[in-house]
């Protein structure tokens, strides 16, 4: 049961304060209806659970905690732009998701002897999503980057409002392909506690079982990303051939390569015999056991390690500053995982793991991947050792109508708040891994060199698709 | 003499116009079996120079002769370099002379016609590109001088002609320090050729491009005539190595088996070192050829030790 925190608008920035004070994280901010009659949000993880903190500011202005948390910078630059919230104390509140021409209404102002700026994107060379980077530089040296995104929004938070409660699972893992079963249960669980349903067991272990799944091949689809961005093919290779390992046994286990569809509210979609699950037991395995031998191989190729140490480096206080999440914030010494504190899935004495140093650089995001994969199997090999699922989520108490939840993706914490009228979704507002860490890939781009841009930004590989949700 | 030297004429023209282009289709096709994928045919170069042939092309706005004028001087330049290495030990007299810094002097008005194409276009990625390409050119102009010099020494000349006769006369098991030479040789005609780990051939990342950099430019005809100049500086890079080092003896004939054969083996070599290493870091590359320059310096005491010969 989510804890539902109305503030006055006056103490928005003291209640704030005080949550951080007591070593809560504030994990997103969002908009709830537009104008002066709008709500705002903040979903904040403490240790003793996590809560949602609201206000209603008169006449859409209220005081900004971007000081006390830069972390939701480009929540209330989005809540500003998209929902006309004001913020009091951000200042220059930059446009986000409005794109207006002048390069210096939304870029920082970088000046001085022989600094100039590069321009890439949104239309690259490659099959690239959408994203323009604008790089500060002198020479080759990266000052400063500007990263504008929201090139291809698809209103999918606005489209959901109005729609029976039972889509907002298709609805959020409609936002992006590769984390779609971290958003899609997340959304399911915000829907179920705004209802006041819970999930049993049954259903618990399957939706383990399809985040897990997701993460391992996301995991090593980004482990061969990296290889294949320093040019070192054998590497890309081999990791594409476990990732498409991994997509066909999504397609056995759920009907889908990439597990779109598999995810529902109140309840599974996806059952597995005692046999099949073993099989699938087995096949992680026999993947797991050829990753551990390729990435020994990856490990001990000098010329792939010397342009992975000391690159792009996100560290400890940059990740606590900015709000990073997922492999990126746990290769920093970051042990935040929020798969340790999700008592509503399967993940019962759960230990994110830490890669040793925690230098934060593109080599420690790349191994702190390589050693997830084996957590992964180990806790796929303890769910998938009979029948699985469906199961389903039964009512326990009366619902507030307001849910909230936090689901561990391939990339980071997806953070989803649902209130309910009635039967309908009255907001859906969905804030992934990808969204909270493209601040930290800029700050990790600074004081590099240009080419290593495209490196550093495959190791954090972050998703152009949930934030143009 | 004379048959032999128009037959010479005939494979360089054959082998920079018409045989080039195979050696990055031949690459790639090795190295994706080495990587476990099919990958295209070695013949995909020439698909890919018919398909821009035939395509129209657009170009930059504003520009000026400059941008027109590059890609054909870069082909010359660059075709004249090839006709300027000998094939089997012998050197087709096409007016040019035969010294070696004439090469090195062609190599290097290709690559400031295109840096001066990507001033002309002022693009960003042309420019970066260009600045980088012409950043490590010293380094690795230096590097093929210091090269050629300890060849010219043995020979006693600068003409790559007489240079390539010595060569072929030399028994397999002598002069060490032409073999150091060698080394360091393999080193620059890597970089020349825009190959791992020195430049990737095969990124659409526009940030980390050296040669594929001011291309980013042209369209059409001029980007078929551009990216077939790259695949003749590879072939260059590969036949003056062989023209320079290898001591095949012999009829001219067996030489010029030897040199198709010799062209097969680097072939393999670079597919295997491009699977085996990724790309250094952009700052290495000086670092890298010092390298080279540390094995020609090795090479000089050798020299210095061994006498004259």
């Amino acid at each position: 049961m989510t804890p539902v925190v109305r503030v006055a608008p006056a103490r928005w920035r003291e209640t704030c304060a005080a949550a951080i004070a007591d070593g809560g994280r504030l994990c997103g901010l969002f908009a709830d209806g537009s104008g002066p009659t709008g709500a705002l949000g903040a979903a904040v993880a403490a240790p003793d659970g996590d809560r949602l903190l609201l206000t209603e500011p008169r006449g859409g202005i209220v005081d900004s905690v971007v000081e006390l948390a830069p972390a939701v910078g480009w929540d209330e630059r989005e809540a500003h732009d998209v929902h006309g919230v004001r913020f009091v104390g951000h200042v220059p509140l930059r446009p986000l998701v409005d794109h207006p021409s002048p390069v210096d209404a939304w870029a920082a102002r970088v000046a001085g002897r022989d600094v100039h700026q590069v321009a890439v994107g949104p239309i690259h060379a490659g099959v690239i999503e959408s994203g323009h980077f604008r790089f500060h530089v002198v020479g080759e040296r990266i000052l400063h980057l500007d990263v504008r995104l929201f090139y291809k929004r698809r209103g999918i938070e606005a489209a959901a409002v109005g729609r029976p409660a039972a889509d907002a699972a298709r609805l959020a893992g409609g936002a992006c392909g590769a984390c779609t079963v971290a958003n899609g249960v997340a959304a399911a669980l915000a829907v179920e506690q705004a209802r006041g349903l819970e999930p049993d067991a049954e259903l618990r272990r399957a939706r383990v079982v399809l985040i897990e799944l997701e993460r391992l091949y996301n995991h090593l689809n980004d482990v061969g990303a990296v290889c294949a961005g320093v040019g070192f093919a054998p590497g890309a290779s081999l990791y594409a051939v476990l990732k498409e390992r991994v997509h066909r046994l999504c397609a056995r286990i759920a009907g889908h390569r990439f597990l779109f569809g598999a995810v529902a509210v109140g309840g599974g979609t996806v059952a597995v015999d005692a046999a099949t699950a073993r099989a699938a037991r087995a096949e992680v395995d026999a993947i797991v056991a050829e990753h551990r031998a390729a990435w020994r191989e990856l490990r001990f190729t000098p010329s792939l390690r010397e342009r992975l140490v000391g690159v792009g480096v996100a560290d400890r206080d940059a990740v606590e500053r900015l709000g990073g999440v997922g492999p990126a914030a746990r290769a920093a010494g970051v042990a935040r995982d929020a798969r340790g504190d999700s008592p509503r899935l399967a993940y019962g004495g759960f230990r994110p793991i830490l890669v040793p140093g925690g230098a934060g650089d593109v080599a420690a995001r790349v191994e702190q991947r390589a050693r997830e994969v084996e957590q992964t199997a180990g806790l796929l090999a303890a769910l998938l050792d009979g029948r699985l699922g469906p199961g389903a989520a039964t009512p326990t108490a009366v619902g507030s109508g307001i849910g909230l939840a936090r689901v561990e993706g391939p990339r980071g914490e997806t953070v989803c708040a649902v209130r309910l009228a009635g039967d309908r979704i009255a907001r859906l507002w969905l804030r992934t891994g990808s969204y909270a860490n493209w601040q930290l890939l800029a700050h990790a781009a600074i004081g590099e060199l240009l080419p290593e841009f495209p490196l550093i930004n495959k190791s954090f590989e972050l998703c152009y698709a949930c934030v143009d949700r | 003499m004379s048959a032999t030297i128009a037959a010479a004429a005939v494979v360089q023209l054959a082998g920079a116009v018409a045989l080039a282009p195979l050696i990055p289709g031949a690459v790639r096709a090795v190295e994706r079996r080495l990587q476990g994928l099919r990958g295209p045919s070695p013949l995909q170069p020439y698909r890919e120079l018919r398909r821009l042939w035939r395509r129209s092309g657009v170009a930059p706005v504003p520009r000026t002769a400059v941008y027109a004028v590059a890609p054909p001087l870069a082909a010359a330049a660059t075709l004249a370099a090839a006709l300027l290495v000998p094939v089997g030990a012998v050197a087709p007299d096409w007016g040019l002379g035969g010294d070696a810094l004439l090469l090195v002097g062609l190599l290097a008005l290709g690559r400031a016609a295109l840096a001066l194409a990507a001033w002309d276009t002022g693009s960003g990625f042309a420019l970066m590109g260009a600045a980088r390409d012409l950043a490590f050119a010293p380094y690795l102009e230096a590097l093929l001088l210091a090269v050629v010099a300890i060849a010219a020494v043995g020979a006693g000349t600068t003409d790559l002609g007489e240079i390539a006769a010595a060569t072929a006369e030399r028994p397999l098991l002598s002069a060490p320090e032409q073999w150091l030479a060698a080394l360091a040789f393999a080193l620059v005609a890597v970089a020349e050729s825009g190959r791992r780990p020195y430049d990737n051939p095969d990124t659409h990342l526009e940030l980390t491009m050296i040669h594929e950099g001011p291309l980013l430019e042209y369209a059409g005809r001029e980007l078929a005539l551009l990216q077939w100049t790259a695949a003749v500086r590879q072939w260059v890079a590969i036949v003056l190595g062989v023209a320079l080092f290898a001591p095949v003896g012999g009829p001219w004939a067996g030489r010029v088996a030897a040199l198709a054969g010799l062209v097969a083996v680097a072939v393999v070599a670079l597919a295997v070192s491009e699977t085996a290493q990724a790309k250094m870091r952009l700052l290495r590359v000086p670092r890298w050829v010092g390298a080279g320059v540390a094995v020609c310096a090795v090479a000089v005491v050798l020299r210095a030790i061994g006498g004259a010969p």
